[in-house]
């Protein structure tokens, strides 16, 4: 288990703060930070490196439209990994046996149906958007009653959880593309001000509203507690489970939300949600080396999917093949897993 | 879907297009274009935006590379984004696209509900669009084949092949693609005129990706539901890759007194078609490669000044068990 005791210091109160964590690191730790300092700082100097290259290489890179569009285009898959990252936060880092949430992307694929069926029924937009988040929320119901009272892993819970949605989806869409348009949609796919997509807007806004509530609130301190070490917080008093539960339900409205912002972004529901999937997983794992102390952060994660768009918008600027940025993106992931993993055997000696 | 495509255009307008177009084609289509000759034809300097909604069949990867070889080969810049059969990836590609203001984006397939609004926002840009067998108010110019002689063609074929009468099934996945709600609809147009044939119900749902496994399977559980000879006679679809599968869920059930329908010409499903004893009968080949560079023929006549009909046809040839030798030569497949 990965006892990160500065870490514990500031979730768990005061009382439960032991000092077994320090004095057994005492030595290695000096060695340990300089190893996380120099993964989190070489991660941020890489990003802002590819990003200065690209504007030397393409210059329309570094203007406000194509920064806009960046945003704008990582917006639905930026969702989706604060979504899952809230999840990881609560259930622990643990890749197999911590938490994780592979049905967001057939979620947001089932909600964005739900949405574009209600318009098509000649619903309003206020019943569509109840609609949809209200699929994600009972998605994620599912996925917190089979994890916390049938205790199953996450990982096969959502596996099966993803699987059910994805045939949902199919049942209701027949598996083709569901037109929809309305005055809302069209508004949330336009330019806002300084000629920045809205998307790009609404994705700011919510990482901003999510970060406040895991950071910088009591709230958010427990999900980190009960995450990183559950036996502890139990300790302390916390309900683990609920605040599990509460994770995947956080994490369900967060498919449901995407899925509105997907109808409005393609006008209308389409296939092929479940492509999403790995995206997103990579993403909310890359977060975790664009934050101080290695830990997944609302933060880390948008600036992970920023660097994620960055990297395909600029291939394209440049003429590159965009199928190379899936081998980017593996390569990426396989990095930042050896290097956090290495880290943490390291911190448990 | 078709209501979309046909709404803007005004349905009346576009059958009177459509005849006329249909006499001009033979004649138009064999004179590479009124006012320019090929080698006139220029694109230095000019930075062409060429996208499509993915590479993974025979038609759209020869389109596809036939687009970005006629762009270097007219001396202009191709930037060439290819979204993998994923809208979202489609969208956003076309987005950086608009943004980059290449002289001309040619759009190459795509579902017409998801790529018009961005189509819109190139001409509002001030970019011209042409398209590959999308049709939009939003483009300039559609290079296509005549998909009304295609889905006339094969079904006549067809009803032919069975006499006149018989059950046949029919995969129907794509109806918001355009091309396929033509062919379709051609084919119940005809067979309105032959009151013995009929569609089993419900269609069947042709999918993407995984499509020939997919009609493998779903062919294999309609033989099963109809077990005795003669009961089905035919298996229709809107291009060829779910025809391939039919063919080989036919073949392994020894069913092959059905025969199979499809378009596109894939090399696979030709050499079905070559095979006497495989049941499928026609493929109508179109010439994916001769599209692509037809479509950027054509931007490079708009960007020189001249003006490109609503549609340019290239035409498609019918191969079946008579001719398939012959249509495989003319393709350069051997």
């Amino acid at each position: 288990m990965s006892v990160d005791a500065a870490h514990l210091s500031t979730a768990l109160s005061a009382p439960v703060r032991h000092e077994t964590g320090a004095t057994k690191t005492a030595t290695g730790a000096f060695g340990r930070r300089l190893a996380v300092l120099a993964l989190r700082q070489g991660s941020m100097a890489v990003f802002i490196g590819v990003l200065v290259y690209f504007s030397i290489a393409a210059p329309y890179f570094f203007t406000v439209g194509n920064i806009g569009n960046v945003l704008g285009q990582s917006a639905i898959a930026g969702v989706l990994a604060i979504g899952l990252t809230i999840v990881i936060i609560a259930g622990g880092s643990n890749v197999v046996t911590g938490g994780i949430d592979l049905s967001l992307a057939a979620n947001m694929g089932l909600s964005a149906a739900v949405y574009a069926s209600l318009l098509q029924a000649g619903q309003g937009d206020a019943v569509a958007i109840i609609g949809a988040l209200g699929t994600g929320l009972v998605i994620g119901a599912i996925n917190a009653a089979a994890i916390t009272l049938a205790g199953i892993v996450p990982l096969l819970a959502t596996l099966a959880v993803m699987n059910v949605v994805a045939g949902l989806e199919l049942v209701l869409t027949q598996n083709t593309v569901v037109p929809a348009s309305s005055d809302f949609l069209s508004a949330v796919s336009a330019s806002g001000p300084f000629g920045i997509p809205v998307l790009a807007y609404v994705l700011l806004g919510f990482a901003a509203l999510v970060a406040a509530l895991v950071q910088y609130t009591p709230l958010g301190l427990r999900l980190y507690a009960v995450g990183e070490f559950p036996e502890a917080a139990r300790a302390a008093g916390l309900r683990v489970k609920l605040f599990i539960s509460g994770a995947f339900l956080a994490s369900g409205l967060c498919g449901g939300f995407a899925g509105i912002l997907s109808v409005s972004y393609l006008s209308g529901s389409t296939t092929g949600a479940g492509d999403m999937l790995l995206p997103v997983v990579v993403t909310a794992l890359l977060g975790t080396v664009f934050s101080r102390r290695l830990v997944p952060t609302i933060g880390g994660t948008l600036l992970a999917t920023l660097f994620v768009s960055s990297l395909i918008n600029g291939f394209q600027l440049l003429n590159i093949s965009s199928t190379l940025v899936s081998g980017v993106q593996g390569l990426l992931i396989l990095l930042v897993v050896s290097a956090t993993t290495l880290l943490q055997r390291k911190g448990n000696q | 879907m078709s209501n979309e495509f046909l709404g803007g255009v005004n349905r009346r307008n576009l059958l009177k297009l459509t005849a006329a177009v249909g006499a001009v084609a033979g004649a138009g289509l064999f004179s590479s274009g009124p006012s320019f000759a090929a080698e006139e034809l220029s694109l230095k300097g000019k930075r062409i935006g060429i996208s499509t909604a993915g590479t993974d069949h025979f038609f759209d990867l020869q389109a596809y590379n036939a687009q970005i070889e006629e762009v270097k080969r007219l001396g202009g810049e191709p930037i060439a984004v290819d979204a993998g059969r994923n809208d979202g990836k489609l969208v956003s590609q076309l987005q950086t696209l608009i943004a980059q203001k290449p002289d001309a984006i040619v759009q190459l397939l795509g579902t017409v509900s998801v790529i018009d609004p961005w189509l819109k926002k190139a001409r509002d840009a001030g970019i011209p669009v042409l398209t590959i067998d999308v049709g939009t108010t939003n483009s300039v110019n559609n290079s296509t084949s005549d998909n009304w002689a295609i889905g006339k063609d094969l079904a006549l074929q067809l009803v032919s092949d069975i006499g006149g009468e018989g059950n046949i099934v029919v995969f129907n996945g794509f109806y918001g693609v355009t091309p396929c709600a033509i062919r379709y609809d051609q084919l119940v147009n005809v067979i309105k005129y032959f009151p013995k044939v009929q569609i089993i119900q419900p269609e069947l749902r042709d999918v993407i990706p995984n499509t020939v496994q997919d009609a493998f399977t779903q062919i294999t559980a309609i033989l099963n539901k109809y077990p005795e000879k003669g009961s089905i006679k035919a298996i229709w679809a809107a291009w060829d890759v779910p025809q391939l599968g039919a063919t080989q869920a036919l073949t392994a059930a020894g069913r092959t007194e059905i025969k199979t329908y499809g378009v596109d010409g894939s090399p696979e499903v030709l050499q079905l078609v070559a095979d006497p004893n495989s049941p499928a009968a026609a493929d109508v080949a179109q010439q994916p490669a001769e599209l692509g560079r037809t479509a950027i023929r054509n931007v490079a006549k708009l960007l020189a000044g001249g003006t490109l009909p609503r549609e340019t046809y290239v035409p498609a040839l019918l191969a079946n068990k008579e001719n398939v030798g012959e249509i495989s030569k003319k393709l350069g497949l051997g």
